[in-house]
């Protein structure tokens, strides 16, 4: 009995350590937003270069196909961490802008590649017969694009696009390498600081969770209010 | 009104038109018939350039659509195509359907558009459904809205593409009263389609297809009653 009371006080007394004093909860709230700033910049730069490498690849022009084929075998060939410390100490070694514009840069880069192959995907999984259709009745290639195939594409496209976000933000997890303090760099801080392991841990395990799971729920529900307008 | 010169087409080492020649009056209904592979879709899809011949000449009105610089879209505002699996855009209700390409075309304004929807919706019979979505209609439904659609664009041309290949046996009757009105009204139509019936009834004219060329053709009780060469009489006895 002694010993349980015991180990629940040491328990309390870790908690304490870790979250409480010096306010380290600070420092993981600080790890949260630059977390979810990171990721809410990568994943609007990966949209953007993701839609365009996506036009390169599905174009008529030789020289973008190249260039497209490129960019996403050499991103998807290559692991993330290295692509952040080659873009962080060696690209932008010598200019001064903030840390997390960088990360946010590196990531973006990253996501586009495999934005751009689920865009590219979602289009071609449209039957061919509605490019036919549409081109049969006069409209030109970019009008049938835009008005029959991309508003198809979009609905086929959006369950694979919420993953590659979700991949993003747990990705965004290697920033520490470069020095930026996101939730898991708070979490190795105060693992340093305190030297315990657990509960700086747990922490950052709970908390990327929580926020992913809130994330997953919001996007699951608009996926849900897209399918019913797709289907009516 | 269509004129085709020894039209060829290939699929990488597949010689699929080997020689097509063809003269197609205006106001004519032609149903093209053959077993399957014969290249009768592949002729259909050659005439408004959804398949791009290897080599020959193809003339609308006496104007070649296949040489270069030649406008391809505005040639196809000319021909409405039907399709085997109708090919409806499944986002956009009935309505929309058929008005997207005349608004967006400029040929219709919207309200000129709405105006010409209803009475081609009253026309195939189904006034009450344009508000509804392709996922909601039967396929006997679906090819007729497909058919309003092309006539839509007020097409001089209509190319059929096995039309009721795709429906059940009940609604294949629907389809073919509304194209059998259209070819009363004078509409100028080649019609590829394993109906023997219609072939018999409502074409002018029938080609029979195999190996990539027209084998044999007549006006439609000639060719069934007295087929000429011998694989017409093989291919009629086996459907028939």
């Amino acid at each position: 009995m002694y010993n349980y009371v015991l180990y629940a006080s040491s328990f309390s007394d870790e908690f304490y350590t870790c979250f409480i004093k010096d306010d380290r909860y600070k420092l993981l709230l600080g790890g949260i937003g630059v977390t979810i700033e990171v990721s809410l910049f990568a994943i609007l730069l990966g949209l953007i270069l993701g839609f365009l490498i996506a036009l390169c690849n599905l174009s008529k022009i030789k020289a973008l196909n190249v260039i497209g084929k490129i960019y996403t075998d050499v991103i998807r060939g290559t692991p993330a961490v290295t692509q952040l410390m080659i873009i962080y100490f060696v690209i932008f070694a010598t200019i001064n802008i903030p840390k997390w514009i960088i990360c946010s840069i590196a990531f973006g880069i990253n996501s586009g590649a495999y934005v751009s192959e689920i865009i590219r995907a979602g289009i071609l999984s449209v039957d061919v017969g509605q490019t036919e259709a549409g081109r049969s009745l006069g409209l030109n290639a970019k009008q049938t694009m835009r008005s029959i195939i991309v508003p198809q594409a979009v609905t086929n496209i959006f369950p694979a696009l919420c993953n590659e976000f979700i991949t993003l933000i747990k990705e965004t997890a290697i920033v520490g390498y470069v020095g930026l303090v996101d939730i898991q760099k708070a979490g190795d801080f105060i693992k340093s600081a305190t030297y315990k392991a657990m509960f700086p841990l747990l922490g950052t395990f709970v908390i990327y969770f929580v926020m992913i799971k809130i994330l997953t729920l919001l996007l699951g529900r608009l996926e849900e209010r897209m399918r019913r307008s797709a289907q009516r | 009104m269509i004129r085709v010169e020894d039209l060829h087409k290939s699929f990488g080492s597949v010689d699929v038109l080997k020689g097509i020649n063809e003269n197609i009056e205006s106001g004519e209904v032609v149903v093209v018939i053959g077993p399957s592979g014969s290249g009768k879709s592949t002729f259909l899809r050659c005439l408004n350039l959804l398949e791009t011949p290897n080599s020959g000449r193809i003339f609308i009105d006496d104007v070649q659509i296949n040489a270069p610089k030649v406008n391809v879209n505005k040639v196809r505002q000319k021909m409405g195509m039907v399709f085997q699996h109708f090919n409806l855009f499944p986002h956009l209700t009935v309505m929309e359907n058929i008005t997207l390409a005349p608004t967006m075309l400029g040929k219709f304004t919207k309200e000129e558009a709405l105006e010409k929807g209803k009475s081609l919706l009253e026309t195939v019979g189904l006034s009450d459904r344009a508000d509804s979505y392709p996922s909601q209609l039967s396929g006997g439904q679906k090819q007729r809205i497909a058919i309003a659609r092309a006539l839509a664009m007020e097409p001089e041309i209509m190319l059929f593409d096995e039309p009721t290949s795709a429906l059940d046996p009940e609604m294949v009757g629907e389809v073919l009263d509304v194209m059998r009105a259209l070819a009363k009204s004078g509409m100028t139509m080649v019609v590829v389609t394993h109906e023997m019936g219609f072939a018999r009834e409502v074409g002018n004219r029938v080609l029979f297809m195999d190996g990539g060329v027209i084998l044999e053709q007549a006006e439609p009780n000639e060719l069934f009653s007295h087929p000429r060469e011998e694989r017409t009489k093989q291919f009629l006895s086996k459907v028939l």
